[in-house]
């Protein structure tokens, strides 16, 4: 027996700070450190208590967890290569609608 | 349930040292890392060497597994004895159910629980909140206009009242709003792995993407498709028909249309506030020249239009 759900967008309802730690598993401190250098979250407000995290930013924070948990990255390493696969992902996407590359 | 040889996974020896299997780990997740691979099926080969490196870089879970697994050889049937673990104290240090929550169920069964049964065995009643779960699902575009119902089975490791860990498979049932777009992250509270004593459950994040379609494909809220037009639609103007995710509509090809042009309809991209638009990009297609009509046709414009179309620069 199913039951039926009806889902939340991140976009219509942003995490605040503690969901945001609490989905990556990382303390508050580790988002808002990540935050303050720059990394996450498009121009944040001063007061991390205002801040809110739309689906982009929590694959963001996930993406930068994992490139500093593997690779003992620091966080501005981490934030230069989730650019990159940010740009690589943009660049695919413009590939395949000239019609460069297959699926 | 099969045993897994996490050494062979990593490619190294049984006795490496903890820097060589650092390193080991290092070069395989560059080679399969998802974002970046070439490798059929990284996705898979990420996990296990996620999987394997989480057992082999914690010395308690290394030590427990080396015990666990003298004589056995990669995918041989295997089964714990019971109490194997009897004489580990596992901290749950380095990895969170968060990490493990897609790992195989040799895993799970060998290390899924150690939260679980501290909890049981303690005096005083422990109380966690349960993990949270990340996945994919994967929709139609048509979803995405028209809203969805959509099966969900997921598996997590779970503990029952003796402390056992098994996988659960459960299936939910998930209604998509219209309007959800490529990478977007959808929130199911609650349907996370189970808390422990009065913590709440966790929430399972969802990651939309789309199906690669045959003819439409989508950059955000846009959607792109070729619009293939004759030669004289291009040059005369016409209005065509064409299909459209949501239906079918009539657009009109301007006059002295070349082929790559794009026709924006507003607004029947992927709905939401704002809503995306949808391309059509002209695609000019040539009538074969396959009868004599044709090809006097054909020699008709080659004679009268003195056309060259390598004229000009870079030609």
């Amino acid at each position: 027996m199913s039951e039926e759900y009806i889902v939340t967008m991140l976009e219509d309802a942003p995490l605040s700070l503690e969901e945001l730690a609490i989905s990556c598993t990382v303390t508050p401190e580790w988002i808002i450190r990540h935050v303050q250098a720059g990394v996450l979250l498009v121009e944040p407000g001063p007061d991390p208590s205002c801040w809110s995290f739309t689906g982009s930013d929590l694959r963001r924070a996930r993406r930068l967890l994992s490139l500093e948990r593997d690779f003992d990255a620091n966080p501005e390493l981490a934030g230069l290569v989730a650019d990159l696969f940010d740009e690589l992902e943009r660049l695919r996407v413009r590939l395949r609608r000239e019609g460069l590359v297959s699926e | 349930m099969e045993f897994k040889d996490y050494y062979k996974t990593l490619g190294v020896a049984r006795e490496a040292k903890a820097d060589e299997i650092k390193k080991a780990f290092r070069r395989l997740a560059r080679k399969y890392h998802p974002d970046v691979s070439k490798e059929p099926n990284a996705d898979a080969r990420m996990k296990e060497i996620n999987e394997a490196y989480t057992v082999l870089s914690d010395p308690e879970k290394r030590a427990a597994y080396d015990q666990l697994g003298q004589g056995f050889q990669a995918n041989q049937d295997f089964r714990p004895p019971p109490n194997w673990d009897a004489g580990f104290e596992f901290s749950g240090r380095g990895f969170s159910g968060a990490d493990t929550a897609d790992f195989s169920d040799f895993f799970s069964e060998l290390f899924g629980g150690r939260m679980g049964r501290t909890g049981a065995r303690g005096r005083t009643r422990f109380s966690a909140r349960g993990e949270d779960h990340h996945a994919k699902i994967l929709l139609d575009l048509e979803d995405a206009y028209q809203g969805a119902a959509r099966t969900i089975t997921l598996s997590a490791p779970q503990t029952d009242d003796q402390g056992r860990v098994g996988l659960r498979e459960r299936t939910l049932s998930v209604r998509i709003p219209k309007g959800v777009h490529d990478g977007q992250v959808i929130r199911l509270a609650g349907q996370g792995s189970p808390g422990m004593g009065d913590g709440g459950n966790g929430d399972l994040y969802l990651e939309v993407h789309f199906k690669p379609h045959p003819r439409f494909r989508v950059e955000g809220r846009d959607v792109y498709a070729a619009l293939p037009v004759a030669p004289w639609e291009a040059a005369l103007g016409a209005t065509v028909k064409t299909a459209v995710p949501d239906g079918t509509v009539e657009v009109r090809v301007p006059e002295g249309s070349q082929a790559g042009r794009k026709l924006r309809l507003k607004g029947r991209g992927i709905p939401g506030a704002p809503p995306g638009d949808l391309y059509l990009v002209l695609e000019v297609v040539l009538p074969p020249a396959s009868s004599p009509k044709a090809r006097e046709l054909y020699q008709t414009m080659a004679r009268e239009l003195a056309f060259n179309p390598r004229q000009g620069p870079g030609a």
